[in-house]
């Protein structure tokens, strides 16, 4: 499983490469968007994957340092 | 939490191809149990936690770890936010990879995707000033009024416009507001400048709950403009809000913290 999966990858790994090019062409003069779109719970979020058959991107981390809020 | 491959315009591109979740560690005791069952060590759930997963949540497709660097290389520790390119540009690859393993169902999805909600007004504030971004808060006591907000948000949310540039939560209750300077309990969608430390806030505008989308596109614009992001360096934040007495109280304990006090060391990103 874990071999499909990684040729899997490797196969679009490269196709992705030009991919990329081609969408950096399309993308000049588009309006530019500069911050990624962020589901806050796992509910939510999860619920979208599911209803689109897009795979997950997950992170996570405290929103305080020693105590102090409003930083990552 | 990472600021350079998160902010990469190769991954942030890829993000788009994405569902992207970012939970707030130890504010749920549910979500804490999932992040765990991905990344953990000695059965301790640390501060950051990242990987990439299948639709369904179920399966990993690259290495948990603390950070992107875990999967892509990197630096760890002092430095992480000064990532070298080949790394974050092997991130967007492999996303780019992910997504064309992963295409989704396209126009078989029905439907437009809900907000991007946080859990709360109180967690919103913070996490909204950690991202220097303005909360946008669809008030209302009636589900039903607030279920045609979402509608009418939602096709502007994720355009091209404003997709990223500003965060979203429900409220339907006054008090929720409690910690929101000035507020007047009035429906509708309520833009909020988080206060520095994400503690207090005050309302920059409130738009009426009956504000088709095509109207609110001016109307949100305008009203996200007046949003001004803090300007403090990381270290003065600190500084500043430890002076200042400002504290965060998670909801569920600090399981990293609580290692570190039994003798364990500061783990790496």
């Amino acid at each position: 499983m874990m071999m499909v999966r990684s040729t899997l990858l490797a196969g679009a790994f490269l196709a992705a490469t030009f991919i990329s090019n081609a969408q950096a062409e399309v993308l000049k003069g588009a309006v530019k968007t500069e911050n990624i779109a962020w589901y806050g719970t796992w509910k939510g979020g999860l619920a979208e994957a599911q209803r689109t058959g897009r795979p997950i991107l997950l992170v996570s981390g405290a929103p305080q340092c020693h105590n102090v809020p409003g930083v990552w | 939490m990472d600021r350079s491959f998160l902010a990469d315009k190769d991954v942030i591109s890829a993000s788009r191809k994405f569902v992207c979740i970012r939970l707030a560690t130890y504010e749920n005791a549910e979500e804490n149990k999932i992040l765990a069952g991905f990344f953990s060590r000695g059965g301790v759930l640390e501060n950051t936690v990242f990987t990439l997963l299948t639709p369904d949540g179920k399966t990993k497709l690259v290495s948990a770890g603390r950070s992107p660097v875990w999967a892509f290389g990197g630096v760890r520790g002092a430095g992480i936010n000064a990532q070298p390119e080949v790394s974050m540009k092997k991130m967007g690859q492999t996303m780019e990879a992910i997504a064309l393993a992963y295409p989704g169902k396209g126009k078989a999805t029905k439907g437009s995707p809900p907000l991007p909600y946080l859990a709360d007004l109180r967690l919103a504030m913070n996490v909204t000033a950690a991202d220097r971004q303005p909360l946008v808060v669809v008030y209302s006591k009636s589900a039903e009024q607030r279920k045609k907000m979402e509608q009418e948000l939602s096709k502007v949310a994720w355009s091209d416009q404003f997709i990223g540039q500003a965060q979203y939560v429900s409220a339907s209750d006054a008090s929720e507001f409690k910690s929101v300077k000035n507020f007047k309990a009035t429906s509708g969608f309520v833009v909020i400048q988080p206060g520095t430390f994400g503690l207090t806030g005050e309302p920059i505008a409130v738009i009426d709950a009956k504000t088709s989308a095509s109207k609110l596109v001016e109307s949100l614009a305008k009203a996200l403009d007046k949003h001004k992001p803090s300007t403090l360096t990381y270290n003065q934040h600190r500084q500043m809000g430890s002076q200042a007495g400002a504290r965060w109280v998670s909801k569920t304990p600090n399981q990293e913290k609580e290692a570190r006090r039994g003798g364990g060391r500061r783990p790496q990103r």
